[in-house]
């Protein structure tokens, strides 16, 4: 009997294994729920060339704007040198950091909480000595940022807007650069919408923070 | 039965596999595992146990994986007390674990917490490398690693020592060898996937891919990280030789030279990441999984050798083991805790003390003088900037790195330089930081005067990451300083000077394309 459940226990795991790695070379249902994480080897599989921060500021009722992380009493940080909330290069936790800041510490009535994204190239990341290989011109003291809200939520933290972050927003741009193609999309197009789609979801309806409907698709988006 | 390293590879496929999995042996190795597992785990974890409560409990914002999948709160959260608790036990488990003190318990539980926490803090526990310690940390609950080299071993001999009994010998401390396989095809495994990563990558196979994240800054200290962007073309060659390796390793780790090679390869390659990448854990664990390649044969040559090392520093396990008999029984051990019972007082007083300490320590500062603390107010203009429209990317922005050498290498421009003769062939390669629209991208030479002497453009398409220059340098040129510039759409980005040296002017038309 026990023998038989080693069997099981062995065929089963190799199964689990075996499993990953096809749905992960197929894409087959390879994010289809949380326990794929634990099957599929995907560390590294993005990358960009823009390094990115997460700040998470609030608006109170006076419009004076505070930062909600670091919140005051410190920020964890798990990996280096970057606090938390970076690694949550989506924003999905965010307004769970920021309520969880709110409900700890004095502050006036919060009107909006917004998450937004900091964005900057990555070869302002090099030290001079090697940018200089890549570049004759000077290296900038600052690096030049761009800045993409993210979210904004009510301080209840249902969410008012969600957007996607700044390098999707960028490749839309690059793809939407195009007259006959900006135009396409409005041929032959009915008056009135036959249903109202996720995209409309954020702007016509009001999402919690932890919506399916406000997520981006899983992934290793940290590489480790 | 057959010992793991002495299995001869005769008989039928049923009888190979049934000796595969089932030949027993004394597990060292896995022991080796078993200590070192977890005390890289508590080098990860024990910073995060003060803050427990902000990142796993009701009290504060968990970040559970199953939200990132579109499935809500899977699992349940904890008020921060308890939350602390918890934790503060994973760390306790993890340490009896290391230390082999109910091993199989202490196991289980440190698998069951690791789990559940990581499962609670996507974006600041979960990665790769805990999935597969968790993996490994499950593999070593089912295993008998506690059965040498533990608590629970000394236990053993200084209960049958008390009894009278004959010492454990070979036959008794032997145990199936699966848990060992299974942790040997998962080292495999997770390669081959890493290796299928990789194929889905093309950006990979260009160096591009680790060239960013050389320079990406989310991970630890990377030493050499920014220093190898010098060196792209190496960059190409590491990615063949990690995605060959990466595939291989399953099927070659297993014996002789090959198992030899794969691992060698496997340290390197782990210690690399360390220093170009900034991972330190990942590597460590698994290094501690690696301990799943020694056969009885080796773990029986490095216990000798630690045998002997232990007389020479007068700290030998043998006086612990001694130390260990002569305790246990006796007057003396009457007057102890049953160990069952010593467990459960320390898995309660541990789960007490850290709920305790953590109410004094009062992380969120909720008990100061004047209470819970003001938040940091942003100035306006600050404000402004943050909540701004995004501009379109600048052409500052769109270049990565402008180069002048004279050779290709895997796409990759090497033997840079910015002096050229007569003769030569200049290369201009520049690499373009995606996302980019299709772009017209000229680069026109210019004299040491600043005066333009030939202008050159092309199309770079919005999938290219790099446009390649090719610049005969003839006598046409005469001698002296020259310099490239770089245009978008008529805009200069760039200018990159350099030097021809030659024998003499002449005149001729160059040619570039």
């Amino acid at each position: 009997m026990k023998r038989w459940i080693v069997h099981g226990v062995i065929a089963g795991y190799l199964f689990a294994l075996g499993g990953g790695v096809f749905a992960h070379a197929l894409k087959f249902k390879h994010d289809a729920h949380p326990a794929m994480y634990f099957l599929v080897w995907d560390m590294f599989c993005g990358w960009a060339a823009y390094s990115t921060r997460i700040h998470i500021i609030g608006e109170g009722e006076s419009g004076q704007f505070y930062e909600l992380a670091p919140a005051p009493w410190g920020e964890f940080k798990p990996f280096g040198r970057l606090g938390r909330r970076h690694y949550d290069v989506a924003g999905v936790h965010a307004p769970r950091i920021a309520l969880n800041c709110l409900a700890h510490t004095r502050h006036e009535p919060m009107a909006r909480i917004f998450v937004v994204e900091e964005a900057w190239a990555k070869k302002h990341n090099l030290p001079d000595e090697i940018w200089a290989v890549h570049s004759a011109e000077a290296k900038p003291e600052r690096p030049y940022s761009y800045f993409q809200v993210l979210k904004v939520a009510e301080p209840d933290g249902t969410l008012a807007v969600c957007s996607c972050n700044w390098l999707n927003k960028q490749v839309e741009r690059c793809v939407a650069d195009n007259p006959r193609l900006r135009a396409d999309p409005h041929r032959g197009k009915p008056l009135f919408a036959p249903r109202a789609g996720p995209l409309t979801a954020g702007r016509g309806m009001p999402l919690h923070f932890d919506d399916p409907l406000a997520l981006t698709p899983p992934g290793a988006l940290l590489g480790n | 039965m057959t010992s793991s390293g002495t299995a001869p590879a005769t008989g039928g496929i049923a009888r190979r596999i049934g000796r595969f999995f089932h030949a027993e042996e004394v597990p060292y190795s896995l022991a080796l595992a078993r200590i070192a597992l977890p005390i890289v785990l508590l080098v990860d974890i024990v910073p995060r146990w003060p803050v427990a409560r902000e990142l796993f409990s009701t009290d504060g914002a968990p970040a559970q994986l199953s939200i990132m999948y579109g499935q809500g709160r899977m699992l349940p959260e904890f008020p921060g007390g308890v939350a602390v608790a918890l934790f503060a036990l994973l760390c306790f488990f993890l340490a009896t674990s290391a230390a082999g003190w109910f091993t199989r318990v202490s196991l289980a539980g440190a698998t069951l917490l690791y789990f559940y926490f990581n499962m609670l803090d996507s974006i600041s526990m979960m990665t790769k490398y805990s999935v597969i310690a968790t993996h490994g940390l499950f593999l070593l609950t089912l295993s008998e690693c506690g059965s040498v080299w533990s608590l629970d071993a000394l236990r053993e001999r200084a209960r049958r020592a008390a009894a009278g009994g004959p010492a454990l010998g070979r036959r008794s401390l032997s145990s199936p060898i699966w848990p060992r396989r299974l942790m040997q095809i998962l080292i495999g495994t997770v390669y081959f996937g890493a290796a299928v990563t990789k194929m889905h990558t093309p950006a990979f196979f260009s160096g591009d891919q680790l060239t960013y994240w050389l320079i990406t800054q989310v991970n630890s200290w990377n030493p050499l990280g920014d220093y190898m962007t010098m060196y792209p073309a190496l960059l190409v060659l590491f990615a063949y030789v990690t995605i060959v390796w990466e595939l291989l390793f399953l099927f070659l780790a297993w014996r002789g030279w090959a198992r030899v090679v794969m691992l060698s390869l496997g340290v390197m390659f782990h210690v690399g990441t360390m220093l170009l990448l900034g991972l330190y854990i990942f590597p460590l664990v698994c290094f501690s999984l690696y301990f799943a390649f020694a056969d009885e044969p080796h773990m029986r040559t490095f216990r000798v050798s630690l045998r002997r090392m232990g007389r020479k520093g007068g700290l030998g396990l043998r006086r612990f083991a001694r130390f260990g008999a002569n305790a246990a029984p006796g007057g003396a051990s009457r007057r102890r805790l049953p160990a069952p019972a010593a467990f459960a007082f320390a898995v309660a007083g541990v789960a007490l003390g850290a709920t305790e300490l953590e109410y004094w320590i009062d992380p969120y500062g909720s008990r100061q003088e004047g209470g819970p603390p003001a938040l940091a107010e942003i100035s306006p203009e600050r404000a402004r900037e943050l909540l701004a429209p995004s501009p379109a990317i600048r052409d500052q922005d769109l270049v990565f790195s402008f180069q002048l050498g004279t050779t290709m290498f895997g796409s990759q421009l090497v033997g840079l330089r910015d002096e050229f003769r007569h003769g030569e062939t200049m290369l201009a390669q520049v690499k373009f930081n995606p996302p980019h629209g299709d772009l017209w991208i000229e680069c026109n030479l210019h004299d040491g005067d600043g005066h333009a002497i030939d202008e050159v453009g092309q199309v770079v398409p919005r999938e290219s990451l790099r446009s390649n220059w090719y610049f005969p340098i003839d006598r046409g040129l005469d001698p002296g300083k020259y310099s490239l510039v770089l245009k978008n759409a008529g805009r200069e980005i760039e200018r990159r000077p350099f030097r021809i040296v030659g024998d003499g002017p002449s005149r001729s038309l160059l040619n570039a394309n």
